[in-house]
């Protein structure tokens, strides 16, 4: 088959305090007409870089070091400035991971849309808005007409990618590059996007690029993959190819580690050991020697040859010339600590009941003139749970369903309007914060991005016995303390010595977990713990957080979007939609069978990590609405699939479904 | 945004409430009687008894602060206590030089300070920007009364290339530009540095956002990428800071004045001080306050027109 692009060696050096940084080395592969082609590789592969020097917008510090990218018979890298501008949004466009931070925000979509039409001297004014308007359109986007002198700020997440979609296709690009598309979005987002991307390849017929770590959307999505690792291609091949029979070791420990395709609860999640090479002086043999399980001395010393494989795809491995022997799983699947500690018979660790947080949105001034309740939202609705010591309780939502305000109310962080919350069988909410300041050594919270909340100027050591100081612990044993920490999340010793920039993500993870243990609590609240991890590593933290639960019998609220991590850490699971549980009970059963429309649809809406089971559904409709448009009667109504009209006239209450089981649906699945 | 603008004017007349509290408490607060105080020792007896009946200081003090606050509101400053003249007709004579002052500095500074913090972001590290760079902590350093000076002696009373003294001829405009020069110069050298490096500073963080690289994606011209995508998000900070650098604007134009022997409000504020009189000196500062709320209020309304962000928050 014909390629469109044709990537040869390409080598590119970023120039960095710490030295010249190698970071692709004799990238090579193409990209046939008409088809998606999918990168993986962890972070820090070099997936963004290969695309950003297609386009030829690297970063001032990057070099070419030399190789060649053929697009139409062109050699990209030897073209004038000038030319490549004349290709960018004509030939070749982008469609960006953030639209939040990637579209302008002092510009309508209309501008922004007729200023990528600039070179379209032949048409007016109002042809290039009536195109805009027609690509507006066709990516989903309701009233474009209108839409069209709308910002950005004024659409929802999932609305700003479908324009930043609209805006690459334009001008009718051969060529579609997407950097981590959906990374930015929640799961019911993600699975139109899917969806959007492939009806409209299939029919414009571009030829599209999607970059991304989710193995998933790889699967769903792509026709071909290439998987990349430290800045070179270790494996490329048909998309089944990849995902049924991986050749390189990288490859099969990548899909081993998705919590996706691990059906059976395990006690441990697999990982792939060790980190990326420093790549500063890359080592002499495989790129992958120092984390591949079937490492042998030529490994180190010898670079594997590129091997061709009976489809087409090549692998870079000395299991495939036949040099190594062997197969054995790909991830290490590390050893459990002792059976783990679930939830007993115990009296509950914590509780609330009937809890409901209404911010206003109005000042009390006004209402109070006019005689009436000031207008709020509702972001916790009639939350009611129960978490048992040595106990895990996930709570997952998409973006918006007030998870992340329960876990603040939890921890006293937000006042709450009406109902309670018992720690230890006492009530605990609206405490003031003198009170309360006992109990925070019992409750710790892990923060949901661990770099934005470690202050950078403060080392690992100052910054793990942080808590330690605040409550006022003797200064001569924080160095053991530090020590003692640092060993229990598996730090290195010689990593307090550093500042936060200087960790890798995995590493700075352990950090907050340390942190959030240092004073030995009961409970800890973990918000999206393993937001923006690598698969590889998310297991290493989760496999900490089990071990450690296991030691000290600690309690977890865990709160995420991520349902497959979600399925393998807890125990019992609540699903909330606009501040509301919607269903409660085991994780296992949840999965098992869904009884609410919503859970329903998370649940099948996962993309699997498999080719073949591509979904069938095309999951959600529509987006979570705002909380100040909660919908009349069920929250749900507005995208449900099984709505009926009393589902629009009453809310349904919540009620048990045998023991464990809470719902809240009139008409739940049978 | 109607909304907003009435919330803004609301804010404002709560300003000049303040201020007026404050103008009519100082005098009260002095032990002594108020009207020796604000007319001072050189004062008329007529003016005295003028002022007594004014003040109303038999009636409790809120009615005396309604009266006061009623008759700067309808315009009525009080009197000049030498010459008995409207201090509302003295200080409308006066800013108008005033005015005409600053908008020169500002503008000669916004002229040429914004492009040259552009360009030295556009091009980091090459001589255009080091130049600037230091140019520009030089002008900021040094405080503007000496620039002045400076100024004067060389350009003026050295080279005698352009007038020292006054604002030139009444109505002729040629003469007063040429007196305009000097002043406006001394006032405004700072702020070119001043808003050369802080539109550097905007503008090389708004070029590393994800949304210049787009436009970048998109083919679009380096000079559209400034101009359309990079520009307006960069001005913004600088558009508040000259907004609230006019009151610094105003206390470097009473130097100017005072060195120039420029007419102007700040000079009249200088002189009436030396003469203590009090009223004068009131007048002045109210409606140099109000001015400057008026320029917050337009550097404000003008953000919230550029940015659609803003205006709907608002
Ligand atoms: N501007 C830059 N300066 C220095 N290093 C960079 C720069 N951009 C990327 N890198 C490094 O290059 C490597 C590849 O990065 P990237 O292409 O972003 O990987 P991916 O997209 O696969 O996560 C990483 O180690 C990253 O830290
Ligand atoms: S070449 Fe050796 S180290 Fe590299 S992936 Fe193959 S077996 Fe592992
Ligand atoms: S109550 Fe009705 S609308 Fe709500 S989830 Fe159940 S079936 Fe759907
Ligand atoms: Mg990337």
């Amino acid at each position: 088959m014909q390629h469109l692009l044709d990537i040869k060696n390409l080598s590119v050096d970023f120039h960095t305090l710490q030295g010249r940084m190698k970071a692709l080395r004799n990238v090579s592969f193409g990209m046939k007409k008409g088809r998606i082609l999918g990168i993986v590789g962890e972070s820090g592969s070099g997936k963004s870089t290969v695309l950003w020097s297609i386009m030829g917008l690297l970063a001032p510090n990057a070099k070419v070091i030399g190789g060649s990218i053929l697009f139409q018979d062109q050699d990209l890298l030897t073209l004038s400035e000038q030319a490549r501008r004349q290709l960018r949004g004509e030939a070749i466009s982008v469609v960006f991971q953030d639209p939040m931070t990637s579209q302008a925000p002092l510009l309508s979509y209309g501008r922004q849309m007729a200023d990528i039409l600039y070179r379209r001297r032949e048409m007016s004014r109002c042809e290039k808005r009536g195109a805009a308007a027609e690509m507006l359109g066709k990516v989903g986007i309701p009233d474009p007409a209108f839409r069209l002198d709308q910002y950005p700020h004024e659409f929802s997440g999932g609305m700003r990618q479908r324009a930043g979609i609209a805006m690459a296709l334009l001008t009718g690009p051969n060529l579609l590059l997407a950097d981590e598309p959906t990374t930015a979005l929640d799961v019911t987002m993600e699975a139109q996007i899917i969806h959007l991307l492939r009806d409209l390849q299939a029919e414009t017929e571009a030829t599209v690029a999607v970059v991304s770590h989710n193995l998933g959307l790889i699967a769903e999505l792509c026709d071909d993959v290439v998987v990349m690792y430290a800045g070179e291609v270790v494996e490329t091949g048909a998309v089944r190819q990849i995902f049924h029979a991986p050749r390189h070791p990288y490859t099969q420990a990548l899909l081993e580690c998705d919590p996706a395709r691990i059906v059976e609860r395990p006690a441990r999640l697999p990982i792939i050991a060790g980190e990326l090479p420093d790549l500063t002086s890359p080592p002499a043999g495989c790129i992958f020697a120092d984390r591949c399980p079937y490492t042998l001395p030529l490994c180190r010393t010898e670079k594997p040859p590129v091997v061709v494989g009976t489809d087409g795809g090549l692998a870079r491995c000395h299991i495939q010339s036949g040099a190594v022997a062997a197969r054995v799983p790909g991830a290490v699947m590390p050893a459990a600590s002792g059976p783990l500690a679930r939830a007993a018979n115990e009296a509950p660790l914590l509780e609330t009941r009937d809890l409901n947080i209404r911010f206003p949105t109005e000042g009390m001034l006004l209402a109070k003139l006019q005689g009436r309740q000031p207008k709020g939202l509702d972001a916790v609705l009639d939350v009611s749970l129960t978490l048992h010591p040595g106990e895990t309780l996930g709570v997952v939502g998409e973006s918006g369903s007030g998870k992340s305000t329960l876990g603040r109310a939890i921890l006293n962080l937000v006042s709450v309007t009406t109902g309670k919350v018992l720690f230890e069988g006492n009530e605990v909410q609206s405490l003031p914060e003198h009170k309360f300041k006992p109990l925070r050594r019992n409750m710790a919270m892990m923060f949901q991005d661990p770099n934005g909340s470690l202050s950078p100027r403060k080392t690992v050591r100052a910054l793990i016995t942080e808590p330690l100081q605040i409550h006022g612990i003797k200064e001569r044993d924080l160095d053991r303390e530090a020590e003692r920490l640092a060993d229990m999340v598996r730090l290195p010793r010689p990593l307090l010595a550093r500042f936060p920039n200087q960790l890798s993500g995995g590493q700075a993870r352990r950090v907050g977990v340390a942190r959030a243990l240092a004073l030995s609590p009961r409970l800890v609240i973990a918000d999206e713990p393993t937001a923006g991890l690598d698969v590889s590593v998310q297991g290493e933290i989760l496999n900490l957080m089990a071990d450690l639960q296991a030691e000290h019998g600690l309690a977890y609220l865990i709160i995420t979007h991520n349902l497959p991590v979600i399925r393998h850490i807890s125990d019992r699971i609540a699903i909330m939609y606009l501040g509301r549980i919607v269903e409660q009970g085991p994780a296992e059963e949840i999965f098992r069978h869904q009884h609410h429309p919503y859970t329903a649809s998370l649940v099948q809406g996962v993309p699997q990590p498999d080719p073949d089971r591509k979904r069938a559904h095309r999951g959600l409709k529509g987006e979570v609405p705002s909380l100040l448009e909660r919908p009349r009667g069920c929250d749900f109504v507005s995208r449900c699939p099984n709505a009926r009209p009393l589902c629009h006239e009453a809310k349904p209450p919540h009620r048990g479904v045998g023991p464990h089981r809470v719902i809240a649906c009139h008409f739940p699945l049978a | 945004m109607s909304g907003y603008i009435l919330k803004r004017l609301a804010l404002a007349a709560a300003v000049i409430l303040t201020v007026l509290v404050i103008l009519f408490s100082l005098l009260r607060l002095v032990p002594g009687n108020p009207v020796t105080i604000a007319l001072g020792p050189q004062a008329t007896p007529a003016a005295i008894a003028h002022y007594s009946a004014k003040m109303n200081l038999d009636q409790p003090v809120w009615v005396q602060f309604a009266t006061y606050a009623r008759n700067v509101v309808t315009g009525d400053l009080g009197e000049d206590i030498f010459t008995g003249r409207k201090v509302a007709i003295i200080v409308g004579e006066q800013i108008g030089y005033s005015l005409m002052l600053m908008v020169a500095a500002m503008g000669w500074a916004i002229v040429l300070g914004i492009p040259l913090g552009c360009l030295a972001a556009v091009r980091p590290n090459t001589w255009l920007d080091r130049i600037t760079g230091v140019l520009s902590v030089g002008t900021i350093a040094i405080p503007s009364f000496l620039m002045a000076i400076w100024a004067l002696l060389i350009l003026s009373v050295q080279l005698r290339w352009l007038p020292a003294m006054g604002a030139g001829e009444a109505g002729d405009y040629g003469d007063q530009a040429l007196h305009l020069i000097l002043p406006a110069f001394a006032v405004g050298l700072g702020w070119v540095g001043y808003l050369a490096r802080m539109v550097r500073a905007s503008m090389l963080e708004v070029l590393g956002e994800p949304f210049i690289r787009s436009a970048r994606a998109f083919g679009l011209t380096p000079q559209r990428v400034i101009f359309s995508y990079a520009l307006p998000v960069a001005i913004l900070p600088t558009i508040t800071l000259i907004g609230m650098g006019f009151g610094g604007l105003i206390s470097s134009a009473v130097f100017a004045e005072v060195i120039f022997a420029r007419p102007g409000v700040g000079k009249l504020i200088y002189d009436s001080v030396q003469a203590r009189n009090f009223p004068i000196v009131q007048g002045a500062v109210v409606v140099t306050t109000a001015l400057y709320i008026l320029v917050v209020l337009l550097s404000d309304l003008l953000v919230s027109w550029i940015d659609p962000r803003v205006r709907r928050v608002l």
